[in-house]
């Protein structure tokens, strides 16, 4: 337990360096290049005085760049986001954003684990039978696919042709509810974006367990499990299931930057209001400090991710020493 | 030497050799070639044979817009609303589309080894230095800093620099991957017996570096490349999608912007070249994996 917490507190510090460099790539580009009081100029036809003076604030633009960066820095870190150049601070707006994100994320990240390991599992044990070709032949398309297209085309089938579901949105605008609540309305917008998601990061699982379990199925330690007369299963199970595990649990956790990062487009063609389809509306209207703020965010986020993904590993591959 | 018979010279076969032969045998990894060679003729096409020039709205004038596919053989799949013929729009878009995915790969490859040799030969504190920036560029949310960077400097692409903008971005946050497998690749092929042969035998460090161990670690970034190619494309496709690119270069990313605006009219216009990413990108992906396995028989059974 005190290795599991020394472990911890040693990969907190090790973020620290990076959240700090990736927080100086996002200020720069913002900011030192050109001036972000012209950027927005640029940018926002009419750009009214008090988005001006917003800026100015935010960046601290009568400072030289290496004293705004710190400033801002500074800001942030006490959890002061600055306001939107439209309306509203920015905290109070990207809160609820995170939420609508997950809310398409975790349940498609769930199922494509629950689907993805055991259809891995049944491909890699039947190595070329007629199931396992319908199965990587589907996961590579799965994996050249653009996510957004695949939601372009469900919208069209499902939404705009048979009208069975809602093509835009993540709730009816006003009453009447698809279903008669609000609930059912939740989930009948979020169905198709779900569909996606998970179809696509279904593919890479499915590869990705395949190909980890042809290599454990390999292994010296099967044959001798299997020679002293272990059952099928579990040897399957138990002992090459858990040495294949592993990877996918380090490029699932690694992923979750795609998965929170990933999503602009297909955001974008559900209209559903979650980070990435806000990053590109503050980046169309260049909403610097929301738009500062989303990357961010996901950065931190990425970075939590990365450290439970470790942790877990350290926990499950008794060979990483805490 | 009998007449007639010449003298047969065997070459020892080389690595490529070998790896050719065995990935002459494996049929998924030809169907990638196949199709990335078909990718490549028709950006030839594109470039020089296209009926429409890129981003050409021609159809106005001539009366056929929003032509449903199959219907008029001038326009094979169909021309959208604003009067751009898909079929010629595809074309063009296959060359920029690849134009961006190789060139930004090519970078890339170029930077990570350099930059990979260097920290792995030499390793202290550049090498620590590279690992720490390849631990920050694996955080990175890519696409979202990506975008920020091409919404930026969105005026760089009206100043002339069009599609390279992209590649440049592309490039820039690409390297690192190849860079850290590099790295990886030098620290082992180091060790090797011919390269302390050349080390004894008094070649200098550029020479072992250049003529000994990046030929030998070739063989996994050729595998990563071609998959790199494909990710690039995919990368350029949401981009341009988004409207973040250059909207007067010819890509699938903006033709399936257009599709996405007349979704409810025509659904050809987003179909089609949908279709042409998903085989461009499985062509890249199907050679990714078939090099894999043709360049590392230690997974082969």
């Amino acid at each position: 337990m005190a290795s599991l917490l020394s472990y911890l507190v040693r990969r907190i510090l090790f973020a620290i360096p990076v959240f700090l460099t990736v927080s100086v790539i996002t200020f720069l580009i913002t900011n030192a290049v050109i001036d972000p009081v012209a950027i927005v100029r640029l940018g926002i036809k009419n750009a009214t005085p008090q988005q001006i003076a917003a800026l100015k604030a935010y960046f601290h633009v009568d400072q030289p760049v290496y004293i705004r960066y710190f400033y801002w820095l500074s800001d942030f870190v006490r959890g002061d986001l600055g306001r939107s150049l439209y309306t509203g601070t920015v905290a109070q707006k990207v809160l609820p954003w995170i939420w609508t994100t997950l809310e398409l994320q975790i349940p498609a990240l769930l199922l494509s684990l629950g689907i993805g390991i055991p259809v891995g599992i049944y491909s890699a044990k039947h190595q070329y039978s007629k199931g396992d070709v319908a199965v990587t032949t589907t996961a590579i398309f799965g994996v050249s696919m653009p996510t957004f297209w695949l939601g372009i085309m469900l919208i069209i089938l499902f939404a705009l042709d048979l009208r069975w579901l809602p093509a835009f949105g993540a709730l009816s605008i006003s009453p009447p509810y698809i279903g008669g609540n609000i609930i059912t309305d939740a989930l009948a917008h979020a169905f198709l974006p779900i569909v996606v998601l998970t179809f696509v990061s279904l593919a890479s699982i499915v590869r990705l367990v395949r190909a980890n379990m042809l290599d454990a199925l390999r292994q010296d330690y099967v044959l001798a499990a299997r020679a002293s007369g272990v059952p099928e299963s579990r040897v399957t199970y138990r002992h090459a299931l858990k040495n294949a595990i592993t990877p996918v649990i380090t490029v699932v956790g690694l992923s979750f930057g795609t998965l929170l990062g990933g999503a602009p487009a297909l955001e974008t063609t559900f209209s559903w209001p979650g980070l990435g389809y806000e990053f590109v509306q503050a980046a169309n209207n260049l909403d610097l400090p929301i738009i500062i703020a989303i990357t961010m965010i996901i950065t931190i986020m990425v970075l939590i991710a990365n450290i439970g993904t470790d942790v877990v590993y350290a926990y499950m591959d008794p060979r990483v020493r805490l | 030497m009998s007449q007639g018979a010449k003298p047969v010279r065997r070459r020892a076969a080389g690595q490529w050799a070998v790896a050719w032969r065995r990935f002459r045998k494996n049929k998924s990894g030809l169907a990638g070639v196949a199709i990335v060679g078909a990718f490549l003729i028709l950006a030839l096409y594109g470039i020089f044979a296209a009926p429409y020039p890129a981003r050409s709205f021609a159809c106005l004038y001539q009366g056929c817009t929003n032509l449903p596919p199959f219907v008029n053989w001038a326009h094979p799949l169909g021309t959208e609303p604003s009067g751009i013929d898909v079929w010629s729009e595809i074309a063009h878009g296959a060359s920029g589309d690849l134009y961006v995915g190789v060139t930004a790969t090519l970078i890339s490859v170029i930077i990570g080894i350099v930059v990979g040799a260097i920290a792995g030969y030499r390793g202290g504190a550049a090498g620590a230095l590279l690992l720490g920036l390849t631990q920050v560029f694996f955080v990175i949310p890519i696409l979202v800093v990506i975008l920020l960077f091409a919404k930026i400097f969105l005026f760089l692409v009206a100043a002339g620099l069009g599609l390279n903008l992209i590649v440049f971005a592309l490039a820039i946050f690409g390297w690192p991957v190849i860079a850290f497998i590099a790295r990886g690749e030098i620290l082992r092929i180091r060790e090797l017996e011919f390269v302390q042969a050349s080390q004894a035998l008094g070649a200098s460090n550029t020479r072992i570096l250049f003529r000994h161990i990046v030929p030998n670690m070739l063989s996994p970034i050729i595998v990563i490349a071609s998959l790199a190619i494909a990710g690039n494309i995919l990368t350029e496709v949401v981009i341009s999608f988004l409207g973040f690119g250059d909207p007067s270069a010819s890509t699938w990313g903006l033709l399936l912007d257009d599709g996405f605006q007349y979704v409810r009219s025509s659904w050809w216009v987003s179909f089609f070249p949908g279709i042409a990413v998903v085989l461009c990108v499985l062509g890249f992906n199907l050679l990714g994996d078939g090099l894999s396995d043709a360049l590392n028989p230690r997974l082969r059974e």
